[in-house]
């Protein structure tokens, strides 16, 4: 576990071949034949992987389930939502706004839960996704049960022109710079000493208290970092579909952000965007209608915490140790053969 | 709207809140186990009761024979499947593999019984008590009768049998019980079959009440976990008190303040009580 979080410096050689790999991820559409289904499919990915890493940082360097991630996701739709349609502002002012309200959201939820744990946590994140519902569904000023429609395409003014994000394919550069951002961001967190901290707590809470880390004040950090995260997909979410109501508070994306982040494996940096990837394209590729998917997303989150509780990851690793263990047994046995005949 | 109907309404509401809550009592309170599964599972108990008696034709008792038996069984199998998980006490993976079962129940319920909303008419539902000017049906009655039965039962089972200290003895320590020689996978194979027949008598009894959809799931037991959490985590009479009061105060509100937000208003209430008690109301 600890050689995966050293405090390395990106070698040349390295800071090449990641660079190389983000160009090439850059181009994917296109690769994949640049039609609009591989632009739509690639831009959901990318949102979505967002939208999974602020549970990961939760569910891995905390170990807490938060159930109430859909309230910040479903704040930035909101944000985006309202502000344009009602205020005519741009990309900019909507985002800052999202990333200002998701930190109060979750500053006040972690307060309110700072002295809760486990199981109580993951209910009391969920009331309050519930409460939050119920009130969009209810309140006419942010749309009530039908939601908002007719939101304007994406404007992001950048000092000479305007980057204006209205197709999926202008919308894919929007989703791969806020992906590779969050990328950035998780892994300067894995790396900081609040991350590391909080995995000491998460793992090994005596060791963190006799170090004399205050682990309510990490877990409320922790916490509160994460929220900007998932909020900001919601944001992108809602210039995407055009559309914004209260089936951002469905369970499918609370039950698709815990999957993303334990089907290739909790604490592995691409883990939740593999994960994600792997989901998304059989929902939108392979998919065999929606209550079939629902039985398929359940069961894969199921089984993998049943039968490789490390993830795909886990089971790669496994795989490998049982190939070495073997090849070895295998040269000693041709050792074995070799010294009989001699004999 | 006068005061008597709003208490009627309170008992109604509270003791079904009560009733569903209560296999979630046993499990969290007697074993420290988790199932976010709890919802689905109410509504796949209220869908078989329906097919059995919609479909088959089987009166409304054998009706919830079999959906006791049907979710007994299957309680069985999710209990296998977890059972590495529930001995090494991994919490936060059961709330996720609960988590993901449920999604499995519902997706699979709307494969089964289609996504129409359906109606469980029981004949107690549709008889009203003749009590003057308050509203309310013998099913209401039942509900609440049976609720008092179980909690009272289930009770003296936990605190006056054998078998009840040896349950509180596997969820104290598993590994420390099974050197005295209990089994402690029997253990929590029987609690998470209670709880899934617990469940199954509740929506029989409860559901009635209102349509059913496959997709109602958590949401419609939501208030159970204020329940749990308000009652004291696992404490049974805690959970009783709860439940009531918890119906009473959401009667209330609902009549007297906004019926659009009564969810809100009992999780506000519970959000506030954390902050000032995070271990619930019941426990000193």
């Amino acid at each position: 576990m600890t050689d995966s979080l050293p405090h390395r410096p990106l070698s040349m050689l390295r800071a090449v071949v990641v660079a190389a790999l983000i160009g090439v991820a850059f181009f994917l559409p296109q690769l994949f034949g640049g039609s609009s289904v591989a632009y739509s499919t690639l831009t959901t990915i990318a949102l979505f992987a967002v939208m999974c890493y602020g549970v990961d940082v939760v569910l891995s360097y905390l170990g807490e389930v938060s159930l109430g991630h859909t309230v910040f996701w479903a704040i930035g739709g909101y944000v985006a939502a309202l502000m344009s349609v009602h205020l005519g502002v741009n990309g900019w002012v909507t985002a800052l706004a999202t990333i200002g309200l998701s930190v109060a959201a979750a500053t006040f939820l972690g307060l309110v839960t700072l002295r809760t744990r486990e199981f109580v946590f993951s209910l009391v994140t969920y009331a309050a996704a519930v409460v939050t519902h119920e009130i969009a569904f209810n309140w006419d000023a942010v749309g009530g049960s039908d939601g908002t429609v007719g939101i304007p395409a994406l404007k992001l003014p950048l000092g000479f022109f305007t980057y204006v994000g209205g197709t999926q394919e202008e919308l894919w550069p929007i989703a791969f710079a806020l992906l590779l951002l969050t990328l950035f961001f998780v892994a300067r967190f894995r790396r900081s000493r609040l991350g590391t901290t909080a995995l000491m707590v998460h793992m090994n809470p005596a060791l963190a208290t006799s170090l004399g880390v205050d682990q309510r004040r990490v877990r409320l950090a922790v916490f509160v970092i994460s929220a900007p995260i998932t909020a900001l997909a919601g944001w992108l979410y809602a210039y995407q579909r055009a559309y914004v109501g209260p089936d951002m508070f469905e369970a499918y994306f609370l039950v698709m952000m815990l999957t993303a982040v334990v089907l290739v494996g909790r604490r592995i940096l691409l883990g939740p965007l593999l994960g994600t990837a792997v989901l998304i394209i059989q929902q939108n590729l392979l998919s065999l209608g929606g209550d079939w998917n629902k039985v398929i997303l359940g069961f894969v989150l199921a089984a993998v915490l049943i039968f490789w509780p490390a993830g795909l990851m886990g089971l790669v690793d496994h795989m490998r140790q049982r190939w070495l263990r073997k090849t070895r047994t295998n040269g000693r046995e041709n050792k074995r053969s070799y010294m009989e005949e001699v004999q | 709207m006068n005061l008597s109907q709003q208490i009627v309404n309170g008992l109604v509401l509270g003791s079904g809140y009560a009733c569903i809550a209560l296999g979630w009592t046993i499990l969290l309170g007697v074993a420290r186990l988790v199932n976010f599964a709890h919802g689905q599972l109410y509504m796949l108990s209220a869908f078989v009761t329906w097919y059995a008696m919609t479909r088959a034709g089987a009166p409304y008792w054998a009706a919830i024979v079999i959906a006791i038996v049907v979710l007994s069984l299957l309680g069985a199998l999710m209990q296998l499947a977890m059972t590495r998980l529930v001995i090494e006490q991994n919490l936060t993976s059961l709330m996720i593999v609960t988590l993901g079962l449920g999604y499995v129940i519902q997706g699979g319920g709307a494969l089964i019984f289609g996504g129409n909303p359906q109606t469980l008419s029981s004949v107690l539902a549709r008889t009203k008590v003749d009590a003057g000017a308050l509203w309310f049906t013998w099913q209401d009655v039942l509900v609440l009768a049976m609720t008092f039965v179980l909690y009272a039962a289930v009770w003296l089972f936990v605190n006056r049998t054998r078998f009840g200290s040896v349950i509180r003895a596997v969820a104290e320590d598993p590994r420390l019980a099974q050197l005295f020689g209990i089994n402690a996978k029997l253990v929590y194979l029987g609690v998470f079959v209670f709880e899934c027949a617990a469940v199954a008598l509740a929506a029989a009894l409860v559901a009635p009440r209102a349509p059913i959809l496959t997709s109602m799931g958590f949401n419609e037991v939501i208030m159970t976990f204020v329940v749990v959490v308000l009652g004291g985590i696992g404490s049974i009479g805690g959970a009783l008190l709860a439940g009531l009061g918890l119906g009473m105060f959401i009667a209330f509100f609902g009549a007297f303040v906004a019926p659009a937000y009564t969810t809100a208003a009992a999780f506000g209430m519970l959000l506030l009580l954390l902050v000032v008690r995070p271990v619930g109301l019941a426990t000193k």
